[in-house]
Order: C-alpha cells, then structure tokens, then sequence
C-alpha cells in the first residue's frame, strides 16, 4: 500500500507538471459533412396525385432508426420520378443531389422492383452519354405488390455488362445509398 | 649530444628500430558458435590490414604471430555464418573471443547481450542483422514472421503486424531502442511504424509478463535492437539494395558510421518504392508503396563510467490499399465475396498510389545516459519522445476527395530511471520507475466524425525483478510491477445536441511472474516462467463509435470495461545431440479473464448506404494454448534442413466457441547447403523451403462472413555468394518466394474476402560492406 501512495504522489506530480506545460485544447466538433439524411423520390404520373416516396434518418448512422414512407401508386400509369438527396444534418440543409450531378461520370442510381409489377427506366445521362438516374421513368402493370429498391454506385464500372440497361450485378463501386421502399399497386 | 644525434639518425634509417621490439606479439583466439557455444573448426581469421590470416582447429583455436603493435581489422568468416568484423588496438600478447553466429536460428536475447543486466528467465529468439537486410524490402513484421510461435496479421502486402503467441495489437508490445512503439495500434490495418533495417538485431521475447518494458503488453514483446557502434575510428558501412519482380519494387538503403574523436555515430537511410503487386492471375490495383526513412545514432562516453546515447528516427509512409476491397456496405461485401477477381482491376501494372490510401509518419526521439557504479551496479535514465501522424483518404465526394477521412495525431512520452546491481552476494536487482503520456488528437478538417476520440493519459509504474544465480546453472527470478493509469477522454455526445463531453477513468494495473532457468550444460537447458498481469482497456476497446472505413464495419466500443486478467505458464527445453541434432521446444498455457474482443452482432445497421454489419467490444474468458517447436539437423558444416512448426488453440469459454483471428498450424522447412569457397567467392549457398499452412478449421460459420480459406503450400528458392576484397565485400542474393505462382488466400489477411495473395516474387538483394 505504500507502493500504491507514492506511485500516487508521483503520478499527480507529473500529470501537475505536464498539465502546465502542455494545453489541452478541446477538441472540435466534427460533422458527418458528406452524410444524406433525407431521399425523396418524387413520382408525378400523367393524370392523378403526385406521390412521394421518402427516407429520413436526420441523425445519421448510429442512434434512431430511420423514417421509411412508401406510396401506393395508380397500376398501368406512366410516372415521371425524380430523385433528391439532402443533408439535412447542416444548416442549411446541403443539396447532394447537385454533387452528384457535377459527378455524374463516377455515379448510377440502379432501381430494382421485387414483386411489385414495375419497370424503371433512366431519363438522364452523364457527359458521356451513360445513364445517371437522377430522373427516371417509371411504368406500372397490372396491381401488385412489393417493394423497390434505390441503390446509389460511387465509381461504379459504367462499361461493364449490363451496367447501361440499369442490371447492379456487373457495376462494382461503393454504395453510397440503399434503400427499400413499400409499394403497392392499385 | 652525441648520443642523441645517432638516434635520431638511426629512427631516420631504420624506423624498425624503434617498433622491433613490439613486431613479435601473438594473437591468439577462439571462435565459437554465438547461440550454442559450439566451436567453429575451419573459420578463417584474416587481419586485413596485414593481408594475412589463419584458420581455426577443430577446437575453434587460433594462433597468428609476429605481429606488430597497432590497429588491426579483423574478419572472421565460416561456413555458413556471415562473416563478422572486429577491430583491436593490439599493445601486448592478446586472446581473443570471436563469436559467429552459424546457428543464427538458435540465437536469443539473453545470448546477444550477454550481460548481466539482461540475463532472464524469459525464451526469446533473434534474427540477426544479415537476415534482415536480406528481406529489408519487407516490412518488419513479415520479417519477423520466420520466427516460430510468430505469425502475421495483413490488411494486404503493404500492411503487417505481428502475431505473437495468438495475440496481437495492443496487447504485443513493440520496443523500438527500447521505448514502447506509441502508434494507432487499434485496427488490424495499422502497421507499426518502423523500418526494419534501423534495427541489428529484432527479438520475440516470448513471456509471461513483460515486467521491465514499458507498453500495454499482454506477455510477448518483440524488441527492435541497435547495437553500439563498433570502437573503430575508421568510417564504415553498408549499403543495400534489393529489386524484387512483384511489384517491381526498389529498395535501397545505406547505413554508415564512425566512432569519431568526438562521439560515435550512426547514419541510416532507406528509400522504398513499389508499385501494385501482382496475383498468380491479375494485378492487385492500387497496392503501391513509399517509404522514406531515416536514422540517426550519437554515442558518446563523458567518463569510462558514464555514457550517454541519443537516437532519433523518422519514418514516413504512403501505401495504397487495394481499390477493390473498400466497400460501401454489407450487399457490396456480398458481392464482392462471390466474384472470382475484385472489382476495380485493371490490365496495367501502375507506381500511382491513389484512395484509399494511408499516410503515415512517426517520429522518435530517444535519451539514455547510463552510469556504472562498482560492481556492475548501473543506473540508467531514460526518455523517449514519439509523434505519429496518421491520415487515412476514402474515395468521397466533391471537395473531400482530397481530404483524409481520419487523421490523427499522437504524441507521447516516456520517461524512465532504472537501477541494476547486486545487492548483498548473490542477488541481483533490477528495478525503475516509469512515466507515461500519451495525448491523441483528431485533427479538424476532415468532415467525418471520429471513431477515436481525443484523449490523454498519464501512468506511472515501478517494477522490481529479483534474480539469483547459483553455479551458472540455476536462474531464479522474482518480480513485479505496479502502475497506475490515468485517462481523460474527451468527446461530443452522439445524438443532437451534440455536447462536449469529459470523462475520467482511473486504472490500478499490477503483475507478478517468477520464473526458472535450469542449464544443465551446454548440451541442455530449460525455462519455466509463470505470471498474471492486467491490462488496462484502450481507448478503443472503451469509446470507439462509428464506422471504422478501413474494415467497414460499425463498431461500437463500452465505456464499462473491465481490466484483462491474464495467468500464462510457458515452458521450453532446448537441448541437442552431438552437435548434430538441435531441438528448441516451447508450451504455453493462457488464461484471460475480461478478454476484450470485438463480436459481430447478428443484426445489422440499417443506414441510408443499406445495412453494415456492427461490431461490439465485448468481454469474455478466454484460452489460449499453443506449442512452438525448432527442430535443426546439421549432419555436416555445409548443409542444414531446419523446421519449425506453431499451433495455437483459442477458445472462447464463455460462449465455448473457437476465437477469431487465431493463426492455424503451420510447418515452415529449409534444406540449406553451402558449396566449396571459389577464390574470391565465398560462402555460396542454396536454399530451398517449403511453408505448410493449414486450414483454420475452428471457426463457425457464424463467425465470420466468409468460411476460412484453404490450406497452401509454398516453395521458396535462395541463392546467394559472397565476394570480398581487402577493405570490403559484397554479397549478392537471389531469393524466390511462392515459386510455383501457387493462387492461395490466408486466413490472417482481411483481404481474403476479395483478392488472392501475392504470386510468384523474385528478388535481387546487394548488400555492399565496407
């Protein structure tokens, strides 16, 4: 136990020390500045209510779950869809949704439906002449119901197979965003 | 006046006169074997500057006479050993010890020193000099992999650690010049920050309970050494260079150094550059690689008693981490585990090094001044100062693209005042007190909230090892180590509003170990050390929140944690039979309680990048045991066959399942013969070996997300010669690894979910002396 008092000592004594002779800023907070906290895919058909699929996570990765809204969209309608991305985490809240259109050589959105009798096609294109999916067109069939998937690709290999008709499989990258929504068609 | 003047003439005319009187002095000596104290018959014994030499009888002895007074060099060379350099001032008849090391694999720490200050009861194994600048274009860590019991933790070829005795990380210390190695030694894609060829010699002390080293060890240490610099006025060094085919990397380094009138110094600079590295099938894109590094060593002795030495180091990295393994989230993971070559591949072999990428430099500043008392009686004080500085770039968005994901600075300080001596007759004290800092900052900028937050520590221990030694034979040692440790932590809360937020943990760590060393002879020896010792958490373990890029998965760490309580009990034999047959054995028994590990959880995180897998510091008890074993078979001086063979077992009591990341047995074997000396060539040796690694099969599926790879067997080929002229020497290598272009992953690479390891590599090693 005298060990432990004058290891004691000592360790006050030096921590006195250097406290005096070193600063101990604090530290500054760091925000998530590249974080997408909201997605809304805007479905406006040709006649009837538009409709508003939509993600929500303004706390970012970890602490509350996400707000996840899908739609019931009109079967056998053509809709125009447009994609926006935001971060509202900053205020104001930071428009991604022009980041990625200045980068749209090194980004694809990809749709896949599952269940839900829908097909999605691209509206836009990069520089290159390559599909972006910024906007897109959407086309429902017969009433179903499902779900619909929005994956974003950074740098994703735009030439491989597939790629170009909107197919995931050959695209490679790094996901940027994945989200599923509920859809029902009626 | 006369008489003077006839002197001086005959000094004039016949200088002999005067030296005749000193060109009849006898050298005599004995070589012997550094780590068995066999002696060497047939060793060549050359005075260089004299150009005369002799070779050694089957006792080891030597005898070389009528030679005059003054400075000599002198080379000792054997078959199979690297030769070595000596340098006498030669005033009266002299006998002389020369040690080589032919048995370089049977070295150890205790046998390097020789002194009574590091004489242990603790196994531990040496790779001497010559070893590493043959595979100086490697990291350390690989370097330190061809010693039994130590395997290595990859995040691709240009990132390595040491895996000693089944652990790893925070919980093996690395000595550089004797200071704790103060690095981001948290992620398993953080390499330690220091150039193999700064060191003479690197030991894996293999314990039970590191008493007298600094750092957060959990019983192993692995030691980076520099010798003293030899007492020759002359200006002396070497100079490697080595290409290797894989990569076509360059590595060139040159150390020299003097013992000038001044003080001794040493100079060390390494250059390396390598592109991407290349599979059996494809080029791994974006594995490229930079190093600058540096060193210098100052000597100086104020007084016979009392000497002083400072050292300081920099090492500067840039390595490239493979395009393909830097995912988004769990799909892409998926997706990236069932093709057959990664993504992001292309046809072209490049230098460019771009996202992902790490950058990284360390600085070391070293103090020690030292002063023997009577009777071997040292006090010593030292300090060590270390800054790191880590930058880590994504591949990101706009603006961020060319600003690092993570960057941190570290510093530290070390500071240390030691006593050794006898007290009383036959026991022997070695005791000190430490002082620890350790300040990590995130540095602003970087526009990613950080997985490591700020924090400072102050510790402060004592440690007291007790050792008696009766007859030579018996060593039997005692001791403990005290410390305490305090950590601030500073951090912004994680949900809005996000608030500063100040936490304070204090830590009591204490160790005991005792140990036993028996040397029957020089024929048979024995160590048993047994010891219990705590580790305090790190701050990792206890506040890590967020996702952790490199390895892309979220991990969350507890702020509740627990100290780690470790029991290990190690005992080896070493012994041989008839200088043919050499056996090194070494069991290991350890228990932890608290093992701090990181458990993937069975849900994943939902994101708007899709779902990650999460990861949580979790504790549980643990044990590891394992065997290393050192068999050597020497039916003839010119030709060897070595194997060493590991195994460890980890498991996990409280879920009663295998522990990850715990290497699987491996078989390492060398057959190496040495041809008859052609003149000027000398020392011409072949080698072949084969590594033998099997499959981890202790692992549930449930652990990981990919079953571990298969087994592989690799076959290697060296060729190598040595060419001496009078004042130096050259020798020149050949080394192929993975000879026969074998597609294999390994288990300990992460980037075995995406890529295959390395294939065939070819190097050219020069290693210039003078």
């Amino acid at each position: 136990m005298k060990n432990l008092k004058f290891i004691f000592i000592v360790n006050i004594l030096f921590t006195v020390l250097f406290l005096n002779s070193c600063k101990d800023d604090d530290p500054i907070d760091m925000n998530d500045e590249e974080v997408i906290t909201t997605l809304t895919y805007t479905l406006t058909p040709t006649s009837g209510d538009v409709v508003t699929l939509s993600f929500l996570d303004l706390d970012g990765d970890g602490g509350d779950d996400p707000i996840i809204t899908g739609g019931i969209l009109q079967s056998n309608m053509s809709y125009i869809g447009v994609l926006d991305l935001k971060n509202e985490a900053e205020t104001p809240a930071e428009s991604i949704t022009e980041e990625i259109e200045e980068e749209a050589l090194e980004h694809q959105f990809f749709f896949t439906a599952t269940g839900a009798n829908l097909t999605v096609g691209y509206a836009d294109e990069d520089d290159n002449g390559n599909p972006l999916g910024l906007v897109t067109t959407l086309t429902t069939g017969d009433a179903s119901s499902g779900t619909i998937q929005v994956v974003l690709r950074h740098e994703p290999d735009k030439s491989a197979t597939g790629v170009q008709s909107g197919d995931i499989t050959n695209a490679g990258g790094e996901t940027d965003i994945e989200v599923t929504f509920d859809i029902t068609l009626q | 006046m006369m008489k003077i003047k006839f002197f001086f003439l005959s000094v004039l005319f016949f200088p002999q006169f005067l030296l005749a009187q000193s060109c009849n002095l006898t050298l005599t000596g004995i070589v012997l074997d550094k780590g068995t104290n066999i002696p060497l018959e047939y060793s060549t014994i050359f005075l260089k500057n004299l150009g005369q030499g002799t070779v050694s009888d089957k006792h080891g002895f030597f005898e070389i006479k009528n030679i005059c007074a003054g400075e000599y060099h002198i080379q000792a060379s054997h078959v199979g050993c690297h030769s070595e350099e000596y340098f006498i001032k030669l005033e009266q008849d002299t006998l002389f010890k020369i040690y080589l090391s032919h048995h370089s694999e049977l070295l150890d720490e205790v046998v390097i020193h020789g002194s009574h200050e590091d004489n242990s009861t603790e196994s531990s194994q040496t790779i001497s000099r010559g070893a590493i600048t043959e595979e100086g274009n490697k990291n350390l860590s690989d370097i330190l992999g061809n010693i039994s019991g130590v395997s290595v933790l990859r995040n691709g070829s240009g990132i390595s650690k040491p895996v000693v005795h089944g652990l790893f990380g925070n919980r093996v210390a690395i000595l550089n010049n004797g200071i704790a190695q103060s690095g981001q030694q948290w992620g398993s894609d953080h390499a330690p920050e220091i150039d193999p060829f700064v060191a003479d010699h690197l030991s894996v002390v293999k314990g039970a309970s590191a008493l007298a080293y600094g750092g957060n060890s959990l019983g192993s240490v692995v030691l980076v050494e520099t010798d003293n610099i030899q007492e020759d006025p002359h200006l002396h060094g070497e100079v490697n260079y080595t290409l290797q085919s894989n990569g076509w990397g360059h590595t060139l380094n040159s150390t020299i150094e003097k013992n000038g009138s001044w003080a001794a110094w040493r100079i060390t600079g390494t250059l390396k550059r390598q592109g991407d590295n290349r599979t059996s099938n494809y080029f791994l894109t974006n594995t490229g690689k930079k190093e600058n590094n540096l060193a210098l060593q100052i000597e100086k002795q104020f007084h016979p008693k009392w000497k002083t030495d400072f050292y300081y180091s920099l090492f500067n990295t840039k390595i490239g981490i493979l395009r393909g393994s830097h995912i988004g989230n769990l799909t892409d993971l998926e997706t990236a585990i069932g093709r057959s070559e990664p993504f992001a591949i292309e046809d072209n072999f490049s230098y460019s090094i771009a996202a992902p990428k790490q950058q990284v430099t360390h600085h070391l500043v070293k103090m020690e001044t030292k002063y023997l008392m009577d009777d071997e009686k040292i006090i010593k004080f030292k300090y060590g100062g270390q800054l790191n500085n880590r930058e880590e770039f994504d591949i990101r968005r706009g603006e961020a693209r060319t600003r690092p994901s993570l960057s941190l600075s570290l510093f530290s300080h070390h500071a240390e005042a030691a006593y050794n001596g006898l007290v009383g007759e036959k026991i022997f004290l070695k005791a000190g007190i430490q002082f620890d800092m350790v300040d990590n900052g995130n540095n602003p900028g970087t526009g990613v909230s950080p997985l490591i937050p700020n924090y400072r520590s102050y510790q402060t221990s004592t440690y007291w090892i007790v050792q008696n030694d009766q007859a030579d034979k018996w060593l039997f040692e005692f001791g403990g180590r005290f410390s305490l440790k305090q950590l601030t932590v500073k951090r912004f809360t994680q949900s809005p509003p996000r608030e500063l937020e100040i936490i304070g943990h204090l830590f009591q760590n204490y160790a005991l170990s005792t140990g036993l060393r028996w040397e029957k002879n020089d024929f048979f020896k024995t160590n048993f050390n047994i010891g219990y010792l705590l580790r305090a958490p790190e701050v990792n373990e206890l506040y890590s929140f967020g996702l952790h890029q490199g390895v892309s998965g979220i991990e969350e760490g507890n702020r509740n944690m627990d100290v780690e309580k470790s029991l290990k009990a190690l005992l080896s034999v070493d012994f041989r039979i008839q200088n043919k047959f050499f056996v090194q054995a070494l069991g290991y028994f350890q228990n932890v309680q608290d093992y701090i590990f990181l458990e993937p959880q069975k849900e994943f995180r939902l994101t708007i990048r899709g779902a990650f897998p999460v990861f949580l510091y979790k504790q549980t008890n643990a044990n590891i045991t394992g065997l290393d074993l050192l068999l050597k078979y020497e039916p003839k001086q010119n030709l060897n066959f070595i194997l060493k063979y590991a195994l460890v077992r980890g498991n996990d009591l409280t879920n009663d399942i295998g522990l990850i990341n715990i290497p699987s047995d491996n078989i390492l074997s060398s057959m190496t013969y040495t041809f008859k000396d052609g003149g000027k060539w000398k020392n011409n040796f072949l080698t072949i070996n084969g590594r033998y690694v099997f499959q981890q099969t202790r692992i549930e599926e449930s652990q990981d997300f990919l079953s571990p790879p298969d087994d592989y067997f690799l076959i290697g080929l060296q060729v190598g010669t040595n060419f001496e002229w009078q004042e130096s020497s050259l020798k020149v290598s050949l080394r192929a690894e993975n000879l026969m272009n074998t597609t294999y992953r390994d288990y300990l690479n992460r980037l075995r979910y995406f890529a295959d390891e390395n294939g065939i590599n070819v190097s050219l090693n020069l290693n210039y002396r003078f």
